[in-house]
């Protein structure tokens, strides 16, 4: 571990991280608190956030709750938004929802909002990185137009100016931003930063200057640098394993030649349990490593995710500790114990047994638990983020219905990248809601026609799709209908919209603070919304019959 | 001039090519079509097609309706009321209340409601990526009067936008309703099956996006003999409906260089039961005419005579 922090911090203040100055450990930035993204918007509306970067995120319709995203930029003092199109987070100061309704006015908005246009992929250079691990290269295949250009030439010259904004600073605070390597060299036209450059300072350099082959080689003596150890062997022998291409017809099907995989080019993880306890395959077709008896050591088509010379036969010996503790039939090496685990016995804040909840908002209470829902879970009642009443609460069945959003093949989540593109845009034209032909015939929808959904944070409108593919479901005794909605959509673009995040409630998991936009409530009528302030009074209106407060849907 | 019905085993033979290359064509397994478009996609971006129209349709996912000068992949969604093999569509929430399991551990107050909306059992929801057929005998091409459409040494039918003249002839000719005019240039454009790529030794943009190979493309004597052993698999899994379309030389076009495995009647894909070049009928056309113009002429003649007598 030690290694790893020591080597980072030579990668990022080079020659001024050093033994003496614990190698400006005391440099990196402290956290003053959880910076998710949804505090991070409330924390913009109290006014303690006060700027913001947006590369490629377009949180006023991509994330839960979008008139609160919007609200939070509101109250910036600075924007920055980088993309490919004047998206929604670009422009709802002049022509936002609210600005429709007259929540907002523009002359009131004191936001400086800049907006840079963005390169594609085919106009730089770089990697992309599936979840599979593998770090694929691509080259710029042409300049990009106009004033687009990379993320890497924006972060590489923005750091550039400002450096040099403060060369001869004495401020003890300006140190980190000074001291830190940034030496990248240009290329083109444009001085476009060579992403191969910062590729190898990622991957890391020895102390005789030579690139590193595997982080078994970072020291904690200062003597190695590497920008995140399990890349590091991605530049091995300087040359750019992720632009590998060998074909698929020249190697076997591992292809461990095509790309670079972290860590260490292994394609498969815990690949120990493709093998019997003895370390023989399990299956010969599907082999991935095994144990060479002869040779002492794991072998294999894949980089054995082992120790290389723990035998099968190893047993730890009593108290031992760390990988010493893991026996030689146990793959799962990056767990505490080596083995595979039905459930985490630590770690959660609501665990150890997974169990169930009801959602946030529900018409349903839940049979499990006196409580419906989960303890621990993380609520913000704000006036723009208030909750429904659920199961048998008063109030309940003012939204009777169960809302799930979802993509399209069509459309790249919050639109960004498709909604501009004509060719995308007329294979899925429109924002649409799909319901089941028994609840078209209860609330009176007619397929093509326009409907309207509400919830306690804002209404929208959508085309309609009766589809079979939606089916009410009977749950404790009565019918549940339930309303599909994409959320892709947004007032700007080719193609626009209502966004469904118009309808969603910042309320997010304990563990990972995840946004439930899989499951809330909402009720659903023919025809469109009202525009102008007719639209936050239907939304007032539905929450004055629900008896929505501050506290509703707070308690447990 | 070539035939122009019936079975022929040599079609780019019986069009002048000399030497040419075996017969290509599309097989297109919708049974494994999952309608991600791709197909359409790159269609679009590699012969540089026109975006047509921002139409919700309400046709479940199909925005694109149809082949036409603008679209030359098309891909069908169809929502149905029916088995697909042994798949459990899990739609049938009727008799099944979601809360049952818990009852069994007697932790819920309410029993489950029993009994459900029969018809509501069954779904699948049938994909087909739509093309032009590249008729064996092709009325598109036999009625062109510029020889802008044209026969390739692939036994494919191109048009050469470089030479129609817009006369439309061509339109009502297709049998599959597939070729069309451009609204704002009056040309004829439709599926080259990307002359260009494959006579450069590539595949054709939609076999190359297709992420499932559900469009296949090669030498249509290989792609008949995939699609035959392809039905017989599906029918021993159960798929009973799984049948072939346009692969048959005896048919009404003399069999299609881009032909379907469907999993219905070809009218539930919106596609031609029976599909007969319409140029088939010509030369008995024209004997028709021929004997009624004798007709018309006897019959004014016996008319002048039987007036003289009055």
């Amino acid at each position: 571990m030690r290694a790893y922090v020591v080597s980072l911090l030579k990668a990022w203040w080079g020659d001024a991280a050093t033994e003496d100055n614990d190698f400006r450990f005391d440099y990196l930035p402290r956290l003053t608190g959880s910076h998710s993204t949804y505090e991070t918007a409330l924390a913009q509306i109290d006014g303690a956030c006060k700027g913001y970067f947006l590369m490629g995120e377009n949180p006023a319709v991509g994330s839960a709750n979008a008139k609160v995203q919007r609200l939070g930029m509101a109250n910036l003092e600075w924007l920055v938004v980088r993309d490919f199109s004047l998206i929604e987070s670009a422009t709802w100061w002049k022509d936002g929802p609210e600005i429709e309704t007259g929540e907002m006015r523009t002359e009131d908005v004191g936001t400086e909002v800049f907006f840079f246009p963005a390169a594609a992929h085919t106009e730089k250079s770089g990697s992309f990185t599936n979840t599979n691990r593998t770090l694929q290269w691509h080259h710029a295949a042409v300049e990009p137009d106009g004033d687009a250009r990379s993320d890497l030439w924006f972060m590489y010259h923005l750091g550039r100016i400002i450096r040099e904004r403060l060369a001869g600073s004495t401020d003890e605070r300006d140190r980190p931003v000074l001291d830190l390597t940034w030496d990248y060299p240009v290329e083109g036209p444009l001085d476009e930063p060579s992403a191969e450059a910062v590729l190898a300072e990622i991957n890391g350099y020895g102390p005789d200057g030579a690139h590193l082959s595997t982080y078994d080689q970072l020291k904690d003596d200062g003597s190695t640098s590497c920008g995140c150890w399990i890349y590091c062997g991605v530049h091995a022998d300087g040359v750019n394993q992720a632009a590998r291409r060998k074909p698929g017809s020249e190697q076997d099907w591992i292809a461990a030649e095509w790309a670079w995989s972290w860590p260490s080019n292994r394609r498969v993880l815990y690949n120990r349990a493709s093998a019997d306890p003895d370390g023989e395959p399990w299956s010969e077709r599907k082999a991935l490593v095994w144990w060479d008896g002869e040779r002492g050591r794991w072998t294999g088509h894949d980089v054995p995710d082992f120790k290389a010379d723990k035998a099968p036969s190893y047993t730890p010996p009593h108290g031992a500790r760390g990988p010493d503790a893991i026996a030689g039939n146990d793959p799962f090496i990056l767990q505490a114990d080596g083995k595979g685990w039905l459930f985490a016995p630590a770690g959660l804040v609501d665990g150890p047994m997974p169990t169930h909840y009801e959602p946030q908002d529900s018409p349903f209470d839940n049979p499990l638990y006196g409580h419906s829902r989960n303890p621990a879970r993380q609520v913000f009642s704000r006036e723009h983020n208030r909750f429904h009443p659920s199961g048998s609460d008063p109030g309940a069945d003012v939204y009777p219905y169960v809302v799930t959003t979802y993509r399209l093949t069509e459309h790249f989540t919050a639109g960004g990248m498709s909604r501009w593109s004509p060719y995308l845009a007329e294979l899925q034209p429109e924002f649409f809601c799909e319901v089941s032909p028994e609840l078209a015939a209860e609330r009176d929808l007619e397929h093509g026609g326009w409907a309207t959904i509400v919830t306690a944070r804002n209404a929208v409108e959508a085309r309609v799709m009766v589809t079979d593919r939606m089916a009410p479901l009977r749950v404790q005794g009565r019918t549940l209908h339930q309303i599909g909605l994409p959320y892709h959509w947004g007032p700007n673009g080719y193609t626009t919209g209502d966004a469904a995040n118009e309808l969603s409630a910042i309320a997010l998991d304990p563990n990972v603070h995840i946004q439930e936009v899989k499951a809330l409530t909402a009720d659903i009528r023919p025809g469109r919304r009202p525009r102008g302030p007719g639209l936050p009074g239907l939304v007032r209106a539905y929450r004055r019959r629900a008896g929505i407060d501050q506290d509703t849907g707070l308690e447990v | 001039m070539g035939r122009i019905a019936g079975p022929l085993d040599d079609v780019a033979g019986d069009a002048g090519h000399i030497g040419h290359p075996p017969r290509m064509g599309f097989f297109t397994d919708t049974s494994v079509c999952i309608g991600c478009k791709a197909c359409e996609v790159a269609c679009k971006e590699w012969n540089a097609i026109p975006e047509d129209g921002l139409t919700f349709t309400g046709m479940s996912y199909d925005n694109t309706q149809g082949l036409g000068a603008d679209t030359w992949r098309h891909v069908a969604f169809i929502e149905q009321r029916k088995p697909l093999g042994l798949q459990d569509p899990g739609v049938e929430h009727g008799s099944y209340d979601a809360y049952d399991g818990v009852d069994v551990l007697g932790m819920a107050s309410e029993a489950a409601a029993r009994g459900g909306d029969g018809d509501r059992g069954e779904l699948r929801w049938l994909m087909a990526s739509d093309v032009c057929k590249h008729c064996t005998h092709a009325a598109c091409l036999d009625v062109c009067p510029t020889g802008s459409l044209f026969r390739t040494e692939y036994g494919t039918v191109v048009v050469q936008e470089d030479i129609c003249n817009g006369c439309g002839y061509c339109v009502p000719a297709c049998p599959y309703g597939v070729i069309d005019q451009r609204e704002d240039d009056g040309r004829v454009w439709k599926c080259t099956m990307c002359y260009d790529r494959i006579s450069d030794g590539r595949e054709p943009a939609c076999a190359k996006a297709c992420p499932t190979d559900s469009i296949q493309y090669g030498p249509l004597d290989e792609l008949r003999e995939r699609a035959a052993a392809r039905v017989e698999q599906l029918h021993d899994a159960g798929v009973d409906d799984a049948r072939l379309y346009g692969d048959d030389p005896g048919d009404g076009v003399g069999g299609d260089g881009a032909f379907f495995l469907l999993l219905d009647e070809p009218e539930a894909y919106g596609l031609p039961p029976d599909p007969v070049v319409t140029t088939r009928d010509l030369p008995s056309m024209w004997r028709h005419a021929g004997v009624a113009a004798l007709t018309l002429l006897g019959g004014m003649a016996a008319a002048y005579a039987a007036g003289r007598r009055r």
